[in-house]
């Protein structure tokens, strides 16, 4: 069985390590990562706790399918109370740091209490110790893996860490493992900066283990070749989506006030892998995590005589390019066309630790509150704050990395700074958390996804979009955002990545794999009840900490200004019609809770 | 009369030889049928994507029903699931 059987406790407070047995109990109920570490912190946590409080604990969960040899069984994730949105975060990074985590024999790592001072988690197999982090404190992640990868001097050492904007609390700071990939939304990495914990840095020799080596390297061989289309992903990455949004009439821009991007050929990928008039090509070359067959990754430099960088050499260098969500939120969410700027403020977000969905779904309301004279140029330090503008944007990352002027409030979330300037409204946001690449208006299933979503606002929490690009007709959508959303959790919890479910795969071949590597019998029934479980979980959890129906909602932008081009031009979301039939298949109440029935039928 | 298509994502694969990244033209006699401009790109039968003709998303029973003009925009795209 691929289990250890065992978590890694870390108590900060108490300068405490210790290996416990994981409830296997749970594992069967919740199977792993996002199932298994939210049912952990539901036990173990008041939900109504401050997420910066020591009270709240940040769980490293893998899956049962982690670091096997199944393909994309790189992933693990990262489960706290959320700092920007006071929900519960569940936030998955590829990579190869949460299959080392598996190898060094830990199924989960709980990280609890607050130190006094900045420490950094070192672990190979059963050697845990907390080390003093004041070298690397201050310093960004990629100067982090540097620093801690010449000290131990293991090639093989894996690396997850927060750069200063988890130091500095921004609300939308990630954990950054492998230089590039990251746990990157909810402020997962905010939590781990009020803990005063920089890095976990992990080595692991035991591998995973099977009661049937060979049988299961058939398995996996198997189910990858059955991964047959997987070449678009591979050639173009998540880039492809762009133009099927903005023709369609469902990418975001300019802060929701438009589903079309003019600009959006100059962030594609064909602008991706074409020379500009410098000979410069954005694109180097594809980059793939542990154990992927697709390789979805773009590794990428910026032109060195653009202004961004022609004065910095560090930046010269290759490293994770922009992939559709950066495109929208750096690119068409600032109605900035310019490919250059918008890869040197992802590199921003990898190297001090943001996430880019939030950081440029802030910058975009501060760019309409300076439009409508919100926010002056006496706020931004002389910076024209116009949508469009590249410099501005770059201004904005920089400054927001360094919690510096105007950037410590874009560090707050757009929520925060839309009601710091009295104009709450122009946050696109729900729970706090800013949208991703999807309008709601365009895509009808997505709004409600976003809407009933447990972390806020989420392109990752249910799976709407061949229903939404066949139809803007709001029948069925309550039924399919249900059945994703279940399905969604249940491969989140395995160790597995979504994307082969875009290449080829379906369910069937999750679960092949999943049994493989558990040696049980789950079946497509169980996939739903597991799924159900999950979601209604981290719903008591959500309903503990305060949320509620109120919080299942749109920005008023969304639900009465109708899109003004595309599929949906003249169409709001029909959110209101939608979430009733919602709540009646979810099995909860009229007020958006689990029903005791509900509750007892999935032995919550 | 010409008729020009955009293609996106891996349909760009089926424009004919000599188009522009992601456009061709194609001469048709008027009155044409949208089933007609589809048949000039080489896409296979079983190789599904979404059309829009001037922001409309057509369904493939509408395909043999309508009549395009020079002036139509009809572009073509890969279904994605997500990103």
């Amino acid at each position: 069985m691929s289990w250890h059987k065992q978590i890694l406790r870390v108590n900060l407070t108490e300068g405490r390590c210790q290996i416990e047995p994981l409830n296997m109990e749970w594992a069967n109920d919740y199977l792993g990562q996002r199932g298994l570490g939210s049912k952990y912190l539901l036990e173990e946590m008041d939900p109504a706790a401050d997420a910066l409080s020591p009270e709240n604990k940040v769980i490293f969960a893998t899956g049962p399918v982690t670091g096997t040899l199944a393909s994309t069984s790189g992933r693990y994730s990262v489960i706290t109370k959320g700092a920007l949105t006071d929900a519960i975060a569940c936030s998955n990074s590829g990579g190869k740091f949460g299959a080392e985590l598996k190898f060094a024999g830990y199924d989960l790592l709980i990280i609890e209490g607050e130190s006094e001072k900045p420490v950094y988690l070192h672990i190979e197999d059963d050697k845990v110790e907390l080390c003093d982090a004041s070298e690397v404190w201050g310093k960004t992640v990629w100067e982090t893996e540097d620093f801690l990868g010449k000290k131990y001097a293991d090639p093989l050492m894996r690396f997850a860490s927060i750069g200063q904007a988890g130091e500095n609390l921004c609300r939308y700071a990630c954990v950054v493992n492998d230089r590039h990939r990251a746990a990157g939304r909810s402020g997962v990495g905010t939590v781990m900066g009020a803990k005063k914990i920089k890095a976990i840095a992990v080595r692991g020799t035991k591998g995973v283990k099977s009661p049937d080596p060979a049988g299961y390297f058939k398995l996996a061989s198997e189910v990858n070749a059955r991964m047959t289309e997987r070449d678009e992903m591979s050639r173009d990455g998540t880039l492809a989506m762009i133009d099927v949004t903005n023709n369609f009439g469902a990418l975001p821009t300019r802060n929701n006030r438009s589903v079309r991007f003019e600009g959006a050929e100059k962030l594609n990928p064909e602008a991706m892998h074409t020379p500009n008039a410098n000979g410069h090509t954005n694109i180097i070359t594809n980059g793939a995590c542990f154990g992927c067959t697709i390789g979805c990754g773009r590794i990428c430099h910026v032109d060195p005589t653009h202004f961004s960088i022609k004065d910095k050499p560090q930046y010269h260098g290759a490293s994770g390019g922009l992939e559709y969500e950066t495109a929208y939120a750096l690119g068409a969410a600032c109605g900035v066309d310019d490919i250059d700027a918008a890869t040197y403020v992802g590199f921003l977000c990898n190297e001090y630790g943001m996430d880019p969905i939030s950081l440029g779904g802030s910058i975009a309301a501060a760019m309409e509150l300076f439009d409508i004279g919100a926010i002056t140029e006496q706020d931004t330090n002389g910076v024209k704050l116009e949508f469009g503008s590249a410099e501005a944007l770059c201004a904005m990352g920089e400054m927001t990395a360094r919690n510096e002027g105007i950037g410590a409030d874009i560090a707050m979330g757009s929520k925060r700074l839309c009601e710091k300037y009295g104009h709450p409204d122009l946050s696109m946001s729900v729970k706090g958390q800013e949208f991703a690449a999807y309008d709601g208006r365009g895509m009808q299933g997505m709004g409600l996804a976003y809407a009933t979503s447990n972390r806020g606002a989420c392109h990752l929490r249910a799976s709407p979009y061949e229903h939404d690009f066949e139809t803007t007709d709001i029948e069925g959508k309550a039924q399919v955002v249900y059945d994703s959303q279940n399905e969604v959790a249940f491969i989140d919890s395995t160790g597995l990545c979504l994307f082969p479910s875009e290449c080829g795969w379906s369910i069937k071949d999750y679960l092949e794999l999943v049994n493989g590597s558990c040696e049980s019998d789950w079946s497509e029934d169980d996939v739903q009840t597991v799924g159900e479980r999950i979601w209604n979980l981290e719903r008591l959890f959500n309903i503990k900490a305060g949320l509620g129906k109120k919080d299942d909602t749109l920005p008023k932008r969304i639900l009465e200004e109708p899109a003004d081009v595309g599929t949906a031009k003249g169409l709001v979301c029909k959110l209101g019609d939608m979430l009733p039939e919602y709540y009646q298949l979810r099995g909860w109440n009229e007020e958006g809770e689990p029903t005791s029935d509900t509750i007892s039928r999935l032995g919550l | 009369m010409q008729v020009s298509v955009k293609l996106f994502g891996g349909l760009r694969e089926y424009l004919p030889a000599g188009s522009a990244f992601n456009a061709c033209v194609l001469n048709l006699p008027e009155g044409s049928m949208l089933t007609d401009v589809l048949s000039h790109l080489p896409i296979p039968e079983n190789k599904t994507y979404i059309v829009l003709l001037n922001d409309v998303k057509l369904d493939r029973e509408a395909h043999a029903d309508t009549i395009v003009s020079a002036s139509d925009e009809i572009v073509l795209l890969p279904p994605i699931k997500g990103g």
